[in-house]
């Protein structure tokens, strides 16, 4: 049986990721503070989004095999 | 309705590249941006790349950051030293764009000595991390509390350890040790450091060309 999804403490460190390479990413496109702030919250969104639907995959995976 | 541009008017494509602010920028995260005066962007390119380049650092317990010189052992495609190198650890290849903060790793390679348990001017700070410890499959043991580093480097060479192999009393974790002890963090943590040397070098190409788009004050657009 797996460990419940976020009993894992490593999944902890991700939103930190998230926050970092969204405010980068976001940074890289604009100049304007308003802008990249704007562009930094839709890749943090999908970011998030995109680990999640990746995590339970996996976690789907791991209970059912 | 918009006229069509004019032979006069100048192209929206135009750029104009800035290459000694992208080489500050590779040396220090922001720090071409704020040699443009973007102080702000810089501010947040260089807080961003480093936290994430250190915070993957300190996951992996500091040893997750090297190049080794492993050509020698494992070379399939003939490539020159150097190529099989990054061959053989490929993350490097992607942390060394971080800039200064991995020349550390770069000094270590250039000066690796493999009986040596450290380099000359960083110790064992982003220095390729052994793999194993002596003792583990029966080789030769160190007697005695031997602090030496000279006399730990001849026992090295006389016991003709391989270069991966830590002597049975050295202080510091191996690999083997710190996969089997940590959790999974130890390998997020040079996944953090590789993906910090990538965003270095999307922030080395906003210090170049601009950023991705330019967006004019309304009063510039009307004019």
């Amino acid at each position: 049986m797996p460990a419940p999804l976020l009993a894992l403490h490593y999944y902890w460190h991700l939103p930190f990721l998230i926050v970092l390479v969204s405010l980068v990413y976001g940074a890289t496109r604009y100049d304007q503070w308003g802008l990249i702030l704007r562009e930094s919250f839709r890749w943090g969104v999908r970011l998030t989004g995109f680990l999640f639907a990746v995590i339970l995959i996996l976690f789907l995976v791991a209970t059912i095999t | 309705m918009s006229s069509a541009p004019t032979r006069e008017s100048p192209s929206p494509l135009k750029r104009e590249y800035h290459p000694l602010p992208a080489f500050l920028s590779y040396l220090v995260p922001g720090l071409g941006q704020i040699s443009q005066g973007r102080v702000g962007k810089g501010l947040l390119f260089f807080v961003c790349v480093l936290t994430l380049f250190y915070y993957g650092m300190v996951l992996g317990k500091w040893s997750n950051v090297y190049l080794p010189d492993s050509a020698g052992e494992n070379n399939p495609w003939k490539l020159p030293r150097l190529l099989a190198n990054l061959y053989n650890r490929p993350q490097f290849a992607a942390q060394f764009f971080v800039g200064i903060a991995a020349w550390p790793a770069v000094i270590q390679y250039a000066t690796y000595d493999k009986n040596s348990e450290a380099g000359p001017f960083f110790g064992d700070y982003q220095r390729v991390p052994y793999e194993s410890r002596s003792g583990d499959k029966g080789e030769t043991k160190i007697s005695g509390d031997v602090t030496d580093p000279q006399k730990r480097t001849e026992f090295r060479e006389k016991a003709k350890l391989e270069s991966n192999k830590a002597l049975s009393d050295w202080r510091g974790k191996t690999i083997n040790e710190l996969q089997q002890e940590g959790d999974k963090s130890w390998d997020l943590g040079w996944v953090f450091t590789v993906i910090a040397g990538a965003l270095n070098i999307m922030v080395i190409y906003d210090a170049f060309a601009g950023p991705a788009f330019v967006v004019n004050p309304p009063a510039e657009q009307e004019s």
